[in-house]
Formats: structure tokens, C-alpha cells, sequence
């Protein structure tokens, strides 16, 4: 059997499956939904978690985990609103939050390739630590200070009906597929999630990898931030409070295993599609609030089951197709 | 039947004759499709004013549907604006917002409105006015400062004393409105010796405003009083100081609901607090924007309506911000242990 049916037959097969379902019901029950103007609201109301899920895409085939990624955004975006408050000019601000986030990334970084501490519980500590730090900065209170500019870039379209945020993701999408699937590093990035100790014997720079992995976390997520300050125009403390788990929802979901080393963006990209599909068409229902926390909860309690599933499938499919 | 319709305007004269100012009444049976959200699910106020309003759609006869959408309370910001959204999508006819995102939801607000969507605010406003037609405001915001230093100076007595304010959330508009007017009123010499020693946040949780209110004591060990105006703080702050044995020495107050309150009213816990209601408050609401969203008036300054059961009421311009309009309810309700065991059935 060729490798691409196999492919098809596998997880990403069934999350297509799952999808074209989900795309059917929709558009059956609500005319509103196969809009454009529908199509790019679900995309926008989401966006800032999309394009971590990227990144946390690499991390987790890694065999590390980013818990970090929200309390990053809420930094960020606070950061921004403390220093434009102050009196710094919006796009050095912008500047200084990225810097921030590659730092803060590279603060992970040390933690866990230097001193060897578990990445699970270094970002575990930064979860809490950047959201605490951007509550100092920002108290209990709500502010509205960024130029019209600012908040016409994550408001209105940029080109054609997309804001500038989704062409963000579009372009970090086109990257991440190449980087994966096409160069060295992609490579590294599964051989050391496969076996850290094989790789480092056989030559790959482990540390290094790592190291690049969570500083570009960090400023992605702090680009997250910055666009979801943009997108609604003032930020506050609690700012993409507990958004990591959606986050990683979508990267198990897309077949990625927890212990790293196997799964694949294009599944990562399927179940991006398959959460907010299935979110939006929720709210066109108007399935609000608890039901549809509890949905996702039932997604997640599913991808946590994900490599038990998937061999499963897989061995029923090795029986019938052996000869 | 000339003559039927001259003897039917003949008896609508007689009948508002007495009103000067014109007004409208509402037609019943026009369709709309109209969304309440409260700031989220799970409350009991915005529960009640869902029933005022569901009231009011069946008085009216809309032949279209009433859905009460919220998000969740760890969702909240995010939640309402992704409602605000869809419902824009859905081609809602109107939507009544309880707002909680600050000015967060002003371009979800303004992009409803481009499409011809009424958005209407009730309980907590959009605190720019962008975006919104109309602000139904419970009672006036100056007044709900007003009562709160009030029952503070009266719960405090002569004697004053140090207390804090146990509030919601720091987007929340009609709570930093309330407090901004509390201390205004503060600042009148005949509350010279209440003294106002903090300002913290419960997020409207019972856990975390229950937390809060033990933090407070903690902290001020000669905290008298804690002035909560919102239904969860109170009850939470209530709860704590009586499982603490503190009742004696710290003292409850703000905006609560008889049902919810009655027993700490009793014990001396929370010996005075203030609401009003929040099924008038939906029915209202429910009305203006049901009027609005289906032409019967514009939503502008100067006009009158006759809202059912509750009377006329005139939308004037929001004097509690720098843009907006509003229409006021009112009035507020005190209870004290006279009164809440009836208020409370």
C-alpha cells in the first residue's frame, strides 16, 4: 500500500472524516454558516490560539511541553498597554514586547536544557510567573490607551475580508510545514522526540534545538499577545487566562503524541479547523457557556486517548491490508 | 367604519389626553429576533431578568425567538464578544447586553450595529457608548453611590469607622461607576469619619470573593465593614465573616438579593442592603429593544414609550457618561430584617 493512502486510512483520515462531518451539519442547520463573513469570524475570534498551536505543534513533537504560552500573551499585551500608558510610542512598544517574549523564552530555555529541569514543570512555574508579572504591571484594572492604527490592525480587514493576523498565521503556517516536513531542524525536532539520548549520541544538538524551540515560543506567543491587545483594543490582567489548554487540545487532537517523536502538522492543521468548526457551529446553534465547555472537554478527554486509538486503527488496518 | 376608526381615535384622546409629551405605545406581534446575555451564566439576578424578559416577549406576541446566550465565568470577556459576533452572523434583529468586557466588545459592538443589528445595554454599559444604541440603567449610578455611603454611615454609626469595598470585576462599567460616585459622595462632610481603606476584586466568584473578603480582615484589623455592591460578593463576604464567627465585629452591606440574603440579614451579619429588580429590569430592556429593533421608535434622546405593565419612561442622554443614552428604572429597594423576610419569598 502506498504511503499516502496509508496516511489517509490513519489518524489524519478520520480527522478528516470528523471534519467533513462537522462542516455538513452545519451548513445543514444554519445558513449563516458556509458565509464569508462567518468563515473569516471564526477564524479571527481565534486566531491568537491558531498560530501558538504552531508552535506548540514543534514543542510537543519534541517530547517538552509550553505551559507558559497564555501567561506569555498576557504579559505581552499588558506590557504593551503599561508602556504606551507611560508614554512610549506603540510600535517601539511592540518592539520591546517581542523582546520580552524571546527573552522569556530563553528564561525557559535555560531552565530546562542547562540545568535539566523538566519542561513541564519550568513553564508550570512560568504559567505563573509571567501572569503574575502582568498583573503587577497592570493591577486590577482595564486600560484603553493604543492609537487608532493599533486597533484598526487587529479590527479591520487587512486585505480582502482578512485581518493582518490571519495572514500572520497563514505565513507562520507555510513556515511550519517547511520547517517540519522539508529541513534538517524539522528532522532533529522528531529524532530527539523519538529518543533524546540516540539523537545527542548520534550528533544532534540537542540543547541547541530546544533552546531555538522555546525562545521562538516565547516570541510567538508574545505576537499573540500583541495581536490580541490589537484586536480588542485594551488589555487587561487576565488576558488569554487558560487559553494553553485550548492550545494544546488542538495539537493531541491533531494525532501529535504526548511523549513526542510522532504526529504531524497537516493533522494539527485538521483538528485547528475541527475545534473551531465545531465551536462556532455550537454558538450558530446557540449552544452557549457550560454544554460547550463541556464538548471540548469531551475532545480532550478523546485526544488524551489519541495513541491508543491510533494504534488501534492502525493494527485493524495492518490485518486487512497485510496480504 | 369611518366612523368606527373617528370613535377609536376619539377614545385614544380621552385616554392620553393627560400625557403631553408624545409617546409610543408599543404594536404587538411584530417579529423580531432578539439575544439577552448576561455578563455569564449562573446567576441568579440575570437569570430573574431573563424571566422579566421572556415576560415581556410573550406579552407581545413577537412571533420571533428570545434565546439567553451567556458565556462562562472564566470566559466571560471573550465569551460575550464571540456571541456579540455570531449573533451579528446569525442576522439576530437585536441583542441585549449585560456587559462585562469593558470596552473590549465596542468593535464586536460597532460591527453589529453596521448591519443594521440594535444593540441595546442593560445592568453594565459599554463604558465609551460606542457601539451601543442604549443604556437601560437600573437606578442612577450617582444614586446607587449615594445609598452605598448610607448604609455604611448607618450600619457604621456616628462613630464611624474603617471599611473596604468588596467589588466584581475591574471591567465591569456600572461597579466602577457605582464606586467612583461612592467616593464622590464620601468626600461630604457628614461621612467624615467612614473611612474608605481599600478596593479589591472578587470577580463576582463566590470562592475568590469569599477569599477576598477573609484577606481584607486580615489585613485591616480594624475593618468594621465590608461594602460589596454585588450580589455574589455579598453573599460571599456574608458567609465568610459568619463562618469566621466575625459577624460581631465586621459588619456586611451592599447590593444583595433578599432571596440570598435573608438568613444573614437575620443574624445581624448584613443588617441593611439595597436592590432593585432585575424582572423589571429584563422587561424593560426586552421592550426598549423590541421597540427599537422593529422601528416602532429610533432610540434617540427625548423620546417616551410605555413599557407593559411598568409605565412610560423617557430615553434621555446618560448623565453618568461623556457619551450614551439611557433610560432610567429605578427604584431602589433597602432591606433590613424588617422587610426581607417578605422580600425574600
Amino acid at each position: 500500500m502506498s504511503l499516502k493512502l496509508k496516511k489517509l486510512m490513519g489518524w489524519e483520515g478520520f480527522l478528516l472524516v470528523v471534519l467533513l462531518l462537522i462542516i455538513s451539519v452545519n451548513s445543514f442547520h444554519s445558513p449563516a454558516f458556509l458565509t464569508v463573513e462567518n468563515q473569516v469570524n471564526l477564524f479571527v475570534l481565534s486566531v491568537e490560539k491558531i498560530i501558538i498551536a504552531l508552535i506548540m505543534t514543534f514543542i510537543i513533537l519534541n517530547a517538552e511541553i509550553d505551559l507558559s504560552v497564555a501567561s506569555m500573551m498576557g504579559l505581552a499585551a499588558c506590557a504593551l498597554g503599561w508602556m504606551v500608558e507611560s508614554g512610549t510610542s506603540t510600535s517601539t512598544a511592540i518592539g520591546l514586547c517581542l523582546i520580552i517574549g524571546f527573552l522569556g523564552g530563553a528564561f525557559n530555555a535555560y531552565w530546562i536544557t542547562v540545568v535539566k529541569l523538566p519542561s513541564l514543570v519550568v513553564t508550570l512555574a512560568m504559567l505563573i510567573g509571567f501572569r503574575g508579572l502582568a498583573r503587577v504591571l497592570i493591577e486590577d484594572r482595564s486600560i484603553r490607551v493604543f492609537p487608532p492604527w493599533f486597533e484598526n490592525l487587529g479590527q479591520q480587514p487587512f486585505w480582502g475580508p482578512l485581518p493582518l493576523s490571519v495572514y500572520i498565521f497563514l505565513v507562520l503556517l507555510v513556515i511550519s510545514v517547511l520547517i517540519l516536513q522539508y529541513t534538517g531542524f524539522g528532522r532533529y525536532v522528531y529524532v530527539i522526540g523519538i529518543n533524546q539520548e540516540v539523537a545527542a549520541y548520534s550528533g544532534v544538538r540537542v540543547a541547541r534545538v530546544k533552546t531555538i524551540l522555546f525562545m521562538m515560543s516565547g516570541l510567538i506567543s508574545a505576537l499573540a499577545g500583541i495581536l490580541f491587545a490589537a484586536r480588542l483594543g485594551s488589555v487587561r490582567g487576565d488576558m488569554g487566562l487558560g487559553f494553553e489548554l485550548d492550545i494544546i487540545t488542538m495539537v493531541l487532537l491533531g494525532g501529535v503524541s504526548i511523549f513526542g517523536g510522532s504526529g504531524s502538522i497537516y493533522g494539527v492543521i485538521l483538528s485547528i479547523l475541527i475545534v473551531l468548526y465545531l465551536r462556532n457551529g455550537m454558538s450558530l446553534m446557540n449552544v452557549t457557556g457550560h454544554i460547550q465547555t463541556g464538548v471540548i472537554g469531551v475532545i480532550l478527554i478523546l485526544s488524551a486517548m489519541i495513541p491508543n486509538i491510533k494504534t488501534w486503527l492502525e493494527g485493524i488496518f495492518e490485518k486487512k491490508y497485510a496480504s | 367604519m369611518y366612523k368606527k376608526i373617528i370613535s377609536l381615535i376619539a377614545v385614544s384622546a380621552l385616554f392620553f389626553g393627560a400625557t403631553v409629551m408624545a409617546h409610543t405605545i408599543a404594536k404587538k406581534g411584530m417579529k423580531a429576533d432578539l439575544v439577552l446575555m448576561p455578563k455569564f451564566l449562573g446567576i441568579l439576578v440575570f437569570d430573574q431578568a431573563n424571566n422579566g424578559a421572556q415576560e415581556a416577549h410573550r406579552e407581545l406576541g413577537n412571533p420571533g425567538k428570545l434565546e439567553f446566550l451567556g458565556p462562562t465565568p472564566e470566559n466571560s470577556v471573550a465569551g460575550q464578544i464571540e456571541i456579540l459576533t455570531t449573533a451579528t452572523t446569525q442576522g439576530q434583529d437585536g441583542i441585549m447586553i449585560s456587559n462585562n468586557a469593558g470596552d473590549q466588545i465596542a468593535p464586536a459592538a460597532k460591527a453589529a450595529r453596521a448591519k443594521g443589528m440594535t444593540v441595546v445595554t442593560w445592568d453594565s454599559p459599554i463604558p465609551s457608548g460606542d457601539g451601543e444604541q442604549l443604556f437601560i440603567a437600573q437606578v442612577d449610578f450617582n444614586e446607587t453611590g449615594m445609598v452605598m455611603a448610607d448604609m455604611a454611615l448607618s450600619i457604621l454609626g456616628p462613630g464611624g469607622g474603617e471599611f473596604a469595598v468588596l467589588s466584581a470585576t475591574p471591567d465591569a462599567a456600572n461597579q466602577n461607576a457605582w464606586n467612583a460616585s461612592m467616593k464622590e459622595h464620601l468626600k461630604d462632610p457628614k461621612y467624615s469619619k467612614i473611612k474608605l481603606v481599600d478596593l479589591v476584586y472578587g470577580d463576582d466568584q463566590s470562592e475568590k470573593s469569599y477569599n477576598q473578603a477573609l484577606a481584607l480582615v486580615d489585613k485591616y484589623p480594624n475593618l468594621k465593614l465590608i461594602m460589596a455592591p454585588t450580589t455574589v460578593g455579598i453573599a460571599a463576604a456574608a458567609k465568610a465573616m459568619q463562618d469566621e464567627g466575625l459577624c460581631d465585629q465586621v459588619k456586611v452591606s451592599g447590593l444583595g438579593l433578599p432571596a440570598e440574603m435573608v438568613s444573614y440579614t437575620l443574624n445581624g451579619c448584613a443588617p441593611e442592603f439595597a436592590l432593585w429588580s432585575f424582572v423589571d429590569l429584563g422587561y424593560l430592556s426586552y421592550y426598549a429593544t423590541y421597540m427599537i429593533a422593529t422601528g416602532q421608535i429610533e432610540g434617540v434622546a427625548g423620546e417616551t414609550f410605555k413599557a407593559g405593565r411598568m409605565g412610560y419612561y423617557t430615553i434621555e442622554k446618560d448623565p453618568t457618561r461623556d457619551k450614551g443614552l439611557r433610560v432610567k428604572m429605578g427604584p431602589f429597594s433597602v432591606y433590613t430584617k424588617d422587610n426581607v423576610e417578605a422580600a425574600s419569598k
